[in-house]
Order: C-alpha cells, then structure tokens, then sequence
C-alpha cells in the first residue's frame, strides 16, 4: 500500500522529460520550458519520459540509441514529429504541439501508477570489452594497471599538458549529439588534461538552423522593419535563455524566454538587463574566454564579428534602416562576455527600430541582401562555422569552453523557415524512419 | 533499560526506512551497462575518468600549510615575550625574516597566480 501511495505522490510532480534534439526540434522546447507540468532536465538520469523531438538524422541514431538505454526503469518515449523506431513497442507519436504537455503528463503518470509499461532497452546490456574473470585477480587483463577492468581501459595515456609540459594523464572521449550544452546536433572527440580542453575536434556539425518566415519573406518583397526587428530580438532572446541555463541562472533564463514570447513594440528591455546585472552574469570568470580574431570574427560574421569590433552590418545599406538612423552597434573585446554584451545591446536596438519603425510605418528596401540574426545573407545563405571550435577551444578551461560554446552562434542556415516540417524526400534522404536500426 | 528500549525503535525506524526504500527496487533488475556509462549525449569515452591531473593550486596549499604552522609557534613565544622581552622579539623577528625569504620565493616561482 506504502508503494501504491509513494507512486501516487511521484504521478503528480511535474514531469521530468529529458529531450533527445531532432531536426528542428529545438523550436518545441522554448514551448515546453515554460509549462507548470514539465520540468526539461539535463541528463537522462533524471528523467523518466525521453522526449525525442523532430526527425534524427540517419547518421545520429546510435547515439540516440545509447541516450534511450540510459534512462533509469522504469521510463517511456514520446515522439514529436518523428516517425518511432519499429521495434519500440509502446512509443507514442504526437504531431501536435498543443496537446505535447498533456500527452507528457498522461503517459507519465500512466507510467507511475503502473498502467504503462516501460520502455524496452535496446542495446544489449553487456560491457563495452569482455573483461570478467580476465587476468590473476579478474580484475580484466594483466598488470596492476593493464586489461579492461569493468570493460573499458584505464586511463594510462599521457600527453604532455600545453600549460607547462607536466606529462600526466589526458581523457578522450566524445561528447554529443544531444548534450544540452551544445548547439542540437553538434558532437565532438575531446581531450581533456584535467580541466583544460587539451584538444577539440567537432564530428558532428549541428543541424541547420530555421529563421522566422519573415527573413525569407523580406528577400523576395518589402517587410515592415517592425517585424522584422522583432523576430530578430527574438531570437537573441533565445540565444540568451541557453547561455544563462548553462550558468545556472535558472529565473533570469525564463524571464528572457518569457519575453521573447510577449515580444511586441512595447517591450523593453531594462528588468532582464537589470536582472542580469544583479545576477553576477557579466561577473562570472568563466566568460571571460574565448576571444576571437579579426579572421575569425570574419568567418563566423553577424553579432558575433561586431561584439570583436568589426563594423558590417547590411541594414547599414538598406534605405528604409538609413531613415530609421540606424548604425551598427559594435563591442570591441570579441571574448565571451563582449558577445553577451552584444547580444542584450542588439535585442535593445532591434526593440528601438521596431518601436519607431511601426510610428512611421518603415519597411526594408533592400532585396537580396539582408542581415539575418545569424548574419549577412547575400548569395549565399550563412554557413555552418563550428570548425571555428577545434582553433579557439584548446587551452581553454572547461568552463570557459562550454561557455564560448553557448556564446557563439555558429549553425548554419535551414533552406526553410521555422515551422516548415521537413518535406517527405529530405527525410529520405536524411535516414529514413530508422527501421534499420 | 531505557537504552535497551532505545536501540529497539532505532533498529525499527532503520528497518522501516529501508522498507520503504527496497519494496519499490525489489523488481527492478540491476542497471544496465549502458546505464553505468558516463552520460556524454550519445558519446563514449575512450577509458575510465580515473586519471592523475595536476591540481593547479598544490603548491599554494603547502604554503598556506606552512604559514599556519608558523603561527602556531607564535603562541607559546607570546607567553615567553613576557619573561624575555626584547630578545624574544629578535629571535621571532629572525624566524619570520628566514620565512619571508620562502614567500618572496614562491612569489618569484609564481605561486600565487593562479591557473
């Protein structure tokens, strides 16, 4: 009876969900992380429902095979917009963003009260090496230090540290596809010397990323520069909320996405900027990383070349922004904080544009040529640039690494719009519905 | 008795407390061994995390080590002060003047820059 209660008790909390990133499937969770009933963690450890949103590409299934066995029994799956691998027996399909929340909050309380099974564990549950009863003592192999004890080898591979030289151990290992503080879809093999990133090298890129209809639209005809600015500080805000979850600062990040889901011309910008003041954000030592060249500023383009002082902005030629007064605001440390500093300094221009854009009643003149959140698109749409990692990461601490992550917005473009499912052939070619699993 | 009487509602509340904990594990079978992996977003680590690393703030920690020490020499020299006098002084003055020789070493070494 004790057990029927205590699993009555767990049925009501909010529903630890741990998100597996698919194809746009980032845009859901800016929905999710404000619901009462659903709490998004960080690790799969702490959840007990495995949210896989969007399509995973073919080349991403074993890593989302490996992050579905790891969450502890008993737990289910739900897919979003995504078609469930054939062999998961009780996996829902949902494809309506509306009743998400709802079918999250049944299918775990269903799980807790015992009306649900658990989901079936897909990888064989044997060790990464065969290694029991291996060696003199079983403890794997021979030597005090050799074989594979528990399956897999002790750390014995000494580099010499790039600090000073000190030859101690280094660790490898690869990080990604669905770790949360990267950006969705990026992975990467790491060395690390303690606590310094010793080597860094990006596998995986992250999936493009989609941009609000509305820059798609102003490259064929006029658009108001009100909407315009809008949808831009609305995806700085965004940007804002992952890089303060990472530090921690869970209140400031939901402020920042609540209003970037209020956003109107009314809006300003003064309590989050206060807030983060107060807060110690600008303060933390772990943002003081991560500066860029003038090169590589370049390369990556948009807010994060102008927080290093390089003065390109296209609006600078757009008539309609030239009306409005506009110039490019621009930082001039290029490090983490610089870029932080930009981005509030941007969402506050973009507010101010869009305030008196919509007073005069303002729209772009420029076709062709338009300066997205993400940076200039011309002839070509912004590219992936998060090769830019493996030169600007090594030698810098965890902390500051992760949080040069968050501070850069390197995923490419999407050839699509946000809320454009991916059509039935790009999915084809993409992997398929995963039956080859 | 009343310790008697004691350790038996210990060992009842302990009972309990491990009741309530091993009725809802009793069924669960042992974690599996992609549950015992390290949580890397899908990836995998080459080796165990148990791996010697330099920490950074060693030679700091000994200097605060031996600086406290020398405070504790401090207290029984206060009370022979008061017989001394003078001389007392000198000699802790001596003492500190050799350590301070250490500080201004570990100085150069850049021992207090941390890392």
């Amino acid at each position: 009876m004790a057990v029927n209660w205590l699993r009555t008790l767990a049925s009501r909390r909010s529903v630890p969900v741990f998100p597996v990133l698919g194809m746009q499937g980032d845009e859901l969770l800016q929905q999710l992380v404000l619901s009462p009933d659903i709490e998004l963690v960080d690790s799969p450890r702490h959840a007990s429902v495995l949210l896989v949103a969007g399509e995973i590409p073919a080349d991403r299934f074993e890593f989302a095979r490996r992050v579905h066995d790891q969450l502890p029994s008993p737990f289910t799956t739900l897919w979003f917009r995504g078609e469930p691998w054939s062999h998961l027996e009780n996996a829902t399909r949902i494809d309506d963003l509306d009743i998400l929340p709802t079918a999250l909050v049944t299918a775990y309380s269903e799980l807790m009260e015992g009306r649900r099974e658990s989901s079936p564990r897909i990888l064989p549950d044997k060790p990464p090496n065969p290694w029991e009863g291996e060696g003199d003592f079983g403890q794997g192999g021979e030597g005090m230090m050799g074989g594979v004890p528990y399956g897999r080898p002790m750390a014995m591979n000494m580099e010499n540290d790039i600090r000073d030289g000190l030859t101690l151990d280094s660790l490898t290992f690869r990080l990604g596809p669905f770790f949360f503080a990267f950006p969705p879809g990026m992975s990467a093999e790491i060395t690390l010397q303690g606590d310094l990133v010793q080597t860094w090298q990006t596998q995986l890129v992250p999936y493009p990323q989609s941009l609000d209809p509305v820059f798609f639209t102003a490259r064929e005809r006029p658009v108001p520069i009100a909407e315009i600015e809008l949808a831009r500080a609305r995806h700085h805000l965004h940007r804002l909320y992952r890089g303060l979850h990472l530090a921690g600062l869970e209140g400031a990040s939901l402020s920042a996405l609540r209003l970037a889901q209020n956003l109107s011309t009314t809006s300003t910008l003064d309590g989050l900027r206060r807030y983060l003041s107060r807060s110690g954000f600008f303060r933390l030592a772990a943002i003081k990383g991560g500066e860029l060249g003038p090169e590589q500023a370049r390369r990556i383009g948009g807010p994060a070349a102008r927080a290093a002082g390089l003065d390109e902005d296209l609006r600078s030629g757009d008539a309609g922004y030239r009306r409005l007064g506009f110039s490019p605001v621009c930082q001039t440390g290029g490090d983490t904080c610089a870029r932080w500093w930009q981005v509030l300094a941007e969402i506050d221009q973009s507010l101010h544009l869009a305030r008196q854009a919509e007073r005069d009643d303002v729209t772009t003149s420029e076709l062709g040529r338009i300066e997205t959140p993400r940076g200039p698109w011309c002839a070509k749409r912004p590219e992936d640039a998060s090769a830019l990692f493996d030169e600007l990461l090594p030698g810098l601490e965890w902390g500051d690494a992760l949080a040069t992550v968050a501070s850069l917005d390197v995923a490419g473009l999407a050839d699509q719009p946000v809320g454009t499912r991916p059509s039935g052939e790009s999915r084809a070619i993409r992997g398929g519905t995963g039956n080859d699993v | 008795m009343e310790l008697f009487a004691f350790l038996i509602i210990m060992i009842m509340v302990l009972g309990a407390g491990l009741l309530v904990q091993w009725l809802p594990m009793r069924h669960q079978p042992r974690p599996s061994w992609a549950q015992r992996a390290p949580f890397l977003g899908g990836g995998t680590p080459d080796s165990h995390a148990w791996s010697r690393y330099h920490i950074r703030y060693y030679s700091m920690t000994l200097l605060l080590i031996a600086f406290e020490m020398e405070m504790m020499f401090m207290y029984p020299w206060a009370v022979v002060f008061v017989e001394k006098g003078m001389k007392a002084m000198m000699e802790m003055g001596m003492f500190l003047a050799i350590l301070s020789v250490g500080i201004v070493y570990a100085w150069r070494e850049g021992v207090f820059k941390w890392q």
